[in-house]
């Protein structure tokens, strides 16, 4: 093991000598995460916080004056505003109101005659403010109609309370951890895959394929290091790229979201909440099982990308061959984010996909030791034998000298 | 000691036009014997079989059949073994650019197995003898081909093997660092290593090669002295051997 433990050492040192490869692997997402996060956290809250200030603008039609007082008392909601000027739809379009509310003229009589009230509501759907009009002109009419049924049963000398036969209170029984939980761990598995594909591949080809396009290869093959440790170590440098790849991503990300629901992307309870729930699920058992299985995932991944490197001719030949790998790796993650996919039977043996579900399960506390162990066992499996067939490969004068 | 006996070997290549692979006998049946303190030059044109040649004495391939020794230590049943033995320069000129000579050699110092202390003596007097003192801590990215030959070559010769295989040694040099590697290469021999050279300027081989091989078709013809060839051959230069040979004349075999 020596011998690939310097091969290990010689790229790292390589890649210790290239500052701008360095930065863009490992402190490029340190910076970009919480800038990204930032932007869209901020830009988000500041629009939705602006458009929660502004009362919607409505324009009303309703001659027999049913509803115009109770709108108008509410101006913290509502700004009455006068018909537009041409055609309605393309006033609302353009941003000149919000909605368009027009009232049956016969309103009051119907009301009187105990009759159901008619309402027309133009709005945008597209537009966020429109249908914050339309949301806020339900909540209101809602209670205006509790008014309206109350008065009619006391007209009736009938109780007020039979306008609302049943009140529904409900508990929720998850945490909010729990909740974050199913959250964190439908998404996890396929950033974890992704990063460690994607953030291995290009060290992967510099080390494979790049040496033979250099043509440095033939240097470190004549020296007295058994081939054996140098592919071992050419695999572990790959497999340590993709494990730290995915780990300052992922570290950087957490830290971003954090702030971001601590700077208001979240509610002030809400946020306290979620901290707490993500709290409660980075335990060391959890964290510990999930890097557990990262690190046969992480062998299976950078062995598939050595072999990729090896029997190409050239960088170029290797980034074609192993470029397809990142939509394969996608679309596994992509399912592996699908709801519901935790009751299918045949899931925990399907390699790759059985870990995606080992760690969704850890992440909402409902893990099944037997089939942690099956995607533990499988996963492990399939990097030994993998590793077998890199090694053997690269024994081969046709994958080494292939010009 | 190198010692080659009978070997041979061979590839699949695909043929474009047939649509189909092919076997080529890249080696056929070639022995030798390198001795100690003598160098011997490789001749042969392009696509010959030298490379193949020299690439089976480094240990990084093997033959379809035959047996290499060196010093004694046969390259396919101890190949790590002789792989130690050897010192060997490929035709490509390439260094992991990123690094500084001083660099390179410790960590092939230690891939070799040398002890640090040793490699950077060894390294450091290599590069002194080589012109490059100055040279030692500066990042090889800017270097020469001529300056990144030089520091191959003290990264081949940093273990002190007792048999020394160049491949193309002067190719694409000036003729003063072709020069300085010629020197080296006298001094090789001086400290009795078994060296194998092959080229394609023949001055050089005149110049320091005790013993000729033409290798022509994967077959190896001659296996003496410069001189010895000529008479052989009955012509005044080596360049005429490769004429002959081309032409079918095998006279000289």
């Amino acid at each position: 093991m020596k011998g690939a433990l310097l091969i290990l050492k010689k790229e790292f040192l390589e890649l210790s000598k290239d500052r701008r490869t360095l930065f863009f692997t490992f402190v490029m997402p340190l910076i970009l995460y919480p800038l990204m996060f930032g932007m869209i956290g901020g830009l988000g809250s500041n629009d939705a916080a602006a458009r929660a200030a502004k009362p919607s603008r409505i324009c009303l039609e309703d001659p027999s004056r049913v509803l115009g007082a109770a709108l108008a008392s509410d101006s913290g909601h509502f700004q009455i505003v006068p018909r537009p000027e041409g055609d309605l739809r393309q006033a609302i379009l353009n941003q000149k109101l919000e909605l368009f509310l027009e009232v049956d003229p016969a309103g009051a009589e119907k009301l009187a005659r105990n009759e159901t009230l008619s309402l027309r509501a133009v709005y945008d759907n597209s537009d966020e403010s429109s249908k914050l009009a339309l949301d806020r002109l339900q909540g209101q009419l809602k209670q205006q109609e509790t008014r309206w049924v109350q008065a009619r049963l006391k007209s009736l000398g009938a109780s007020p309370e039979l306008a609302v036969p049943a009140r529904l209170e409900t508990v929720a029984a998850g945490d909010m951890g729990r909740f974050m939980g199913k959250l964190i761990g439908s998404f996890l598995p396929y950033l974890l895959m992704i990063m460690m594909y994607a953030g291995a591949m290009q060290h992967g080809i510099y080390a494979t394929a790049g040496e033979k396009e250099r043509g440095t290869l033939l240097s470190l093959l004549s020296t007295s290091l058994p081939r054996t440790q140098i592919i071992l170590g050419k695999l572990l440098y790959i497999f340590s790229i993709g494990i730290l790849s995915a780990l300052v991503n992922l570290l950087s990300m957490a830290f971003s979201v954090g702030r971001l629901m601590a700077s208001g992307g979240a509610s002030g309870a809400q946020a306290q909440d979620a901290a707490t729930g993500l709290a409660a699920l980075a335990t060391p058992h959890v964290l510990g099982l999930t890097f557990l299985l990262m690190v046969p995932l992480g062998l299976f991944f950078a062995n598939f990308i050595l072999l990729g490197g090896i029997q190409a001719r050239n960088t170029l030949e290797a980034s074609t061959a192993l470029t397809p790998g990142i939509f394969v790796v996608v679309l596994l993650g992509v399912f592996s984010m699908a709801p519901g996919i935790e009751k299918m039977v045949f899931l925990p043996y399907v390699p790759v996909l059985n870990v995606s579900l080992a760690i969704r399960k850890l992440f909402s506390q409902q893990a099944n030791a037997g089939e942690y162990l099956v995607a533990l066992t499988m996963t492990v499996g399939l990097a030994g034998v993998m590793t077998w067939i890199s090694t053997r490969m690269l024994n081969r004068e046709s994958a080494l000298f292939k010009v | 000691m190198i010692e080659l006996t009978d070997l041979y070997k061979s590839f699949v290549v695909k043929d474009k036009k047939a649509r189909a692979k092919r076997r080529i006998e890249a080696v056929r049946g070639i022995s030798l014997t390198v001795q100690p303190g003598e160098i011997y030059g490789l001749l042969g044109p392009n696509g010959a079989g030298k490379s193949t040649t020299l690439r089976m004495i480094a240990g990084l391939m093997r033959p379809d059949h035959g047996r290499i020794e060196i010093c004694g230590v046969d390259t396919q049943t101890r190949p790590e073994q002789a792989r130690a033995l050897v010192g060997y320069l490929s035709t490509d000129i390439s260094v992991y650019h990123r690094f500084t000579p001083r660099e390179l050699l410790k960590l092939f110092g230690e891939f070799q197995g040398v002890e640090a202390r040793v490699a950077e003596r060894r390294g450091m007097h290599l590069l002194d003898q080589l012109g490059l003192a100055d040279f030692v801590d500066v990042r090889m990215e800017g270097f020469s081909g001529g300056q990144k030959q030089k520091v191959s070559i003290a990264r081949a010769l940093l273990h002190d093997p007792r048999a020394v295989i160049f491949d193309e040694p002067t190719t694409g040099l000036d003729v003063l660092t072709a020069k300085t590697v010629l020197d080296l290469l006298r001094v090789m021999k001086a400290e009795g290593r078994s060296v194998v050279v092959s080229t394609h300027v023949m001055p050089m081989v005149e110049a320091i090669c005790d013993r000729v091989g033409i290798i022509f078709d994967g077959v190896l013809h001659g296996d003496a002295p410069p001189r010895e060839i000529l008479a052989r051959w009955g012509v005044a230069t080596l360049d005429e051997v490769f004429f002959k040979l081309a032409a079918g004349e095998g006279g000289g075999a």
